[in-house]
């Protein structure tokens, strides 16, 4: 589970996913690739939680580059639960209690599933309120780094001490932009996914509601088929930054190196070959082609429009609700061999909030979604 | 048959930046290998890209220069391709809204005057250097350059010959560097050129095979280059010598022949997509305006001015706007001291020998032209001699000092005390008694030592007529 | 696409698949072709792209240069220097 672990106090401690830079320990992005590799500074959030007095307990094992189901590309292995079901390393160490909350890099949904499958609470914020200096980049468009952690209380703690205007980040939010969302008095619940997810996850959502109205929320229903192409157009971008941000990793200036080479190309070919996973190959060739001149207007353009349509249809919702109620997962429990070939499909119930960028919060297996700076109240919802 | 020539230019010219165009490093040219480097311009992890704005500033001016529109939001593009020279395997550019589009630049050749069409200019990051080591049959790489700031100036294929591509790359050259936005030196790469050329039978409407050539790091070898290329294309199309493909090509001076660079299957295949790191980039008005306001006069406005306005010479005229740095110094002293031609001789002679001692380019000219005017004044109001004013001209040239001031702090100021000189002119008559009887006995020269003495008893502080007319008069009391 | 067009797509991105993974690859790619067919499917034709979630602008920073790290930092972890460059094999342009 740890790649590294400290010593520490586990009251004011905390893990971070192995997609966050640090100086004093390696960073690996769960790659073979980065074996090792040292980082000359320290994330911003990782800076951000030294000022608040947090202490960083160690690294945590992720898939590579964060981008599959829950970890199970890493490697480094898979982690399991107690079970023998695939967890992520952060969630294990959270519930194991060494920590208060993990730090986790939120690509394509993997911390949101964790959470959901292990009973914990993760909070994704809204894009750009956290800073992503020093974080390894994937899809930049629509990564965020947000908290996984047993309570809301405890995630809304340690996200306070990692938010905040980052003059290193051109994509980081000016104080003056943000204003933080009303309590929630309404919720929509989607009915889109119900063909799609078990019978235990329903059960998860039909629980939530029930809480939901006794706590003297209002809930409804909508279709939400406004969000289906958001997987679609995920997969592209994502896909496509990820090809991009990876092809740095070449084995010239840093980072694995293959034994077997004479010319440039074969320095270049041999070393991402041998050092990359499967899936990761997957998604850079995929990636690139959405961006040929045979495809870019028919897949990468069309999803930076259906990316606004989605936005759009958000906004529509969120009109006369303030938050959308959703599955987070199609199951509560993944083995390995579930999510073969899942990574691309899994996330259809994740991507909605990374395409566009919006806050969403994961607990009691359950997903809600909200409109830009109501991740508070979203977590105030789950409390 | 007669044929014509079809060439356009991609012009890139590093900007006059401090920093480089997306991170906090030095931009100087030089500087020991991967000195100037950090963890974002040699292609690690972690770092984000921030726009440095001084480029933006100089993209702008560069698009007003050549009468271009200016994008008021101006994006940017990741294109993507592997070299070691490119440590991240990606150039942040323009593709999609480059900062400025549609220029003329107008230029004048032998066949007369013509207007040549600027598709766009975009702002980009330069890559790295390779050095090939043969000894140990390697390629070391040095970021220093990379991420350094650029402009590419692409033109529409509106030239013809040799000799209009160099007017138009001189035109560029002087309007960039009258606005500061480059120092314009080929020889230290800060402004190169890849020209692309097509030849076919003059009349036709159809575009020949084109060609793209790279590496012609001088005026001379662009001339060499297209020449060459040009007989290639006509002897290809003539005698079917070879078969003209699309590529880019290698100019090897030294060889005076162009190579088809390695055939990269993949070449020209970038996958560009918008930087979703870098915001776009939105240009107010006031923005806008502030950077016109800052534009230079035209050199050819300058020019016409100096000659008409201020009465000088069309050769002085010429020099002084060949040279921003020049011209801002001239017209400082012009401001202070009103008299033109005495500011332009001492650009063109003193202080062109002053560059030239110290090996230094016009455009390093850091004397201010204030102080320049002040000390013409002095040497107009006799105040101090004209072999000091070259004195206190080259201390002024490397220090910077006050004219005025130095002057007297080094006793420099003439002297109006004739009790004085004539002390000096007694002395130099009895120490030399042979001289003033050969000026008596009609030998004028021998004046001339004595006059030497005294000026330099004086330390030439002396108005040399005063004392030329004293002295006459002291030698014939004798 | 066929296997010549990912073989290109392949040398373009530096990697090499087995004939297994290139068998995956095609199918997978099927199955997101199909799926970027679908999406055509939504009009789109009065929408502007979006490239980025938030409306921030013109995030630029003043001409200023900071040096933080060494050369020797910055090559502590280089496979192969040689005088303070980064080494790769011989280059023919």
């Amino acid at each position: 589970m740890y790649l590294v672990k400290k010593d520490v106090t586990a009251k004011k401690a905390v893990v971070l996913d192995d997609m966050i830079l640090t100086k004093d320990m390696p960073t690996t992005a769960g790659s073979k690739m980065l074996e090792g590799y040292m980082s000359l500074f320290d994330a911003t959030v990782v800076e951000k939680l030294g000022v608040a007095g947090f202490e960083v307990a160690g690294k945590a094992n992720v898939g590579e580059f964060a981008i599959d189901v829950m970890g199970e590309t890493s490697h480094f292995g898979a982690t399991k639960d107690e079970k023998g079901n695939l967890s992520l390393a952060s969630a294990e160490i959270v519930k194991g209690g060494d920590v208060k909350a993990a730090i986790q890099l939120d690509v394509n949904g993997s911390p949101r599933r964790a959470a959901a499958v292990n009973g914990l609470v993760f909070v994704k914020p809204t894009y750009g309120t956290v800073s992503r200096f020093g974080i390894v980049p994937v899809a930049c468009s629509g990564e965020c780094v947000g908290v996984m952690a047993k309570t809301a209380e405890d995630c809304e703690a340690v996200l306070d001490a990692i938010s905040g205007y980052d003059a290193k980040d051109g994509t980081s939010l000016p104080e003056d932009m943000i204003e933080e969302a009303e309590a929630i008095k309404k919720v929509a619940v989607v009915t889109a996914f119900d063909g799609s997810i078990d019978a235990d996850v329903k059960a998860d959502i039909e629980a939530f509601v029930k809480e939901l109205e006794a706590k003297g929320v209002e809930v409804v229903k909508v279709d939400g088929t406004g969000l289906l192409a958001a997987k679609t157009a995920w997969n592209i971008l994502m896909s496509a930054e990820l090809c991009n941000n990876v092809s740095k990793y070449d084995g010239v200036k840093y980072g694995y190196r293959s034994a077997n080479y004479t010319t440039i190309d074969e320095l270049y070919t041999n070393s991402r070959t041998e050092s990359f996973g499967d899936l990761l190959k997957t998604a850079i060739l995929f990636g690139s082609e959405t961006l040929s001149d045979e495809n870019y207007m028919k897949m990468y353009d069309k999803s930076m429009r259906v990316r606004r349509v989605t936005v759009d249809y958000f906004d529509s919702l969120f009109e006369d609700v303030d938050a959308v109620l959703m599955p987070a997962t199609s199951k509560k429990a993944y083995t390995e061999d579930d999510v073969k070939g899942m990574a691309y499909e899994e996330n259809i119930y994740t991507a909605p909030a990374s395409i566009t960028g919006l806050p969403a919060v994961v607990a009691k297996g359950v997903q809600l979604v909200g409109s830009v700076f109501s991740e508070k109240a979203l977590l105030e919802l789950v409390k | 048959m007669k044929y014509e020539t079809v060439i356009g230019l991609e012009v890139h010219v590093e900007l006059a930046t401090e920093s480089k165009i997306f991170c906090s490093c030095s931009a100087k040219f030089g500087g020991e290998q991967n000195d100037h480097v950090c963890p974002a311009c040699c292609g690690m992890p972690g770092m984000l890209p921030i726009v440095n704005k001084k480029v933006v500033d100089l993209g702008m001016t560069a698009g007003m220069m050549l009468n271009c529109d200016i994008n008021r939001t101006t994006t940017f593009d990741k294109k993507s391709y592997y070299y070691p020279d490119l440590p991240n395997a990606y150039q942040t550019t323009q593709w999609f809204a480059p900062v400025a589009v549609n220029g003329t630049v107008e230029i004048e050749t032998s066949k007369g005057k013509k207007s040549v069409r600027i598709k766009q200019i975009h702002m980009e990051e330069d890559a790295g250097k390779l050095v090939h080591d043969d000894w140990t049959d390697t390629t070391l790489v040095d970021f220093n350059r990379t991420s350094v700031p650029l402009i590419e100036i692409v033109s529409q294929p509106d030239l013809s010959s040799a000799e209009e591509v160099i007017a138009y790359l001189e035109r560029l050259r002087s309007l960039l560097r009258f606005a500061k936005v480059s120092d314009c030196r080929m020889e230290q790469g800060s402004m190169r050129c890849d020209v692309n050329l097509s030849v076919r039978p003059e009349g036709s409407d159809k575009l020949g095979v084109r060609t793209e050539m790279k590496n012609m790091n001088s005026l001379t070898a662009i001339t060499r280059a297209i020449e060459y290329e040009v007989a290639r294309h006509i002897d290809a199309i003539e005698n079917g010598t070879e078969e003209l493909v699309q590529e880019t090509r290698r100019w090897d001076d030294v060889k005076g022949k162009s190579y088809a660079m390695r055939n990269k299957e993949t070449a020209g295949d970038y996958r560009y997509f918008p930087d979703p790191n870098v915001m776009p980039v939105v240009i107010d008005d006031e923005w806008f305006d502030s950077i016109k306001a800052s534009l230079p006069e035209f050199p050819e406005i300058k020019r016409a001015r100096y000659i008409d306005e201020l009465g000088l010479g069309e050769y002085d005229a010429n020099l002084l706007v060949e040279s921003r740095a020049f011209c801002d110094c001239f017209e400082g002293a012009y401001a202070v001291c009103k008299n033109a031609k005495e500011a332009a001789n001492y650009l063109i002679s003193d202080i062109m020998n002053l560059l030239n001692k110290k090996q230094m380019t016009v455009d390093m000219l850091t004397l201010d032209g204030k102080s320049l005017g002040e000390l013409i004044n002095l040497v107009t109001e006799g105040k101090v001699s004209r072999p000091n004013a070259k004195k206190i001209l080259a201390v002024m040239f490397d220090e910077g000092v006050n004219p005025a001031e130095y002057a007297e702090k080094e006793g420099f100021i003439v002297s109006n005390d004739t009790g004085k000189i004539e002390e000096v002119i007694a002395a130099a008559i009895a120490s030399d008694p042979k001289a003033v009887a050969d000026f008596k006995g009609g030998k004028e020269k021998a004046l001339m030592a004595l006059f030497g003495k005294c000026m330099k008893e004086l330390k030439g502080n002396c108005d040399p007529q005063t004392l030329r007319e004293m002295l006459i008069d002291a030698v014939n009391k004798q | 696409m066929d296997i010549k067009v990912l073989k290109r797509l392949e040398k373009l991105n530096q990697l090499q698949l087995t004939e297994e993974q290139e068998t995956a690859f095609l199918e997978f790619w099927a199955k997101q072709a199909k799926e970027a067919d679908a999406m055509s499917e939504i009009d789109t034709e009065n929408v502007e792209r979006m490239v980025h979630v938030m409306p921030i602008m013109t995030v630029v920073r003043e001409d200023k240069v900071i040096k933080n790290f060494t050369r020797d930092e910055l090559q502590q972890s280089a496979p192969e220097t040689n005088d303070g460059y980064w080494q790769v094999p011989r280059l023919v342009e």
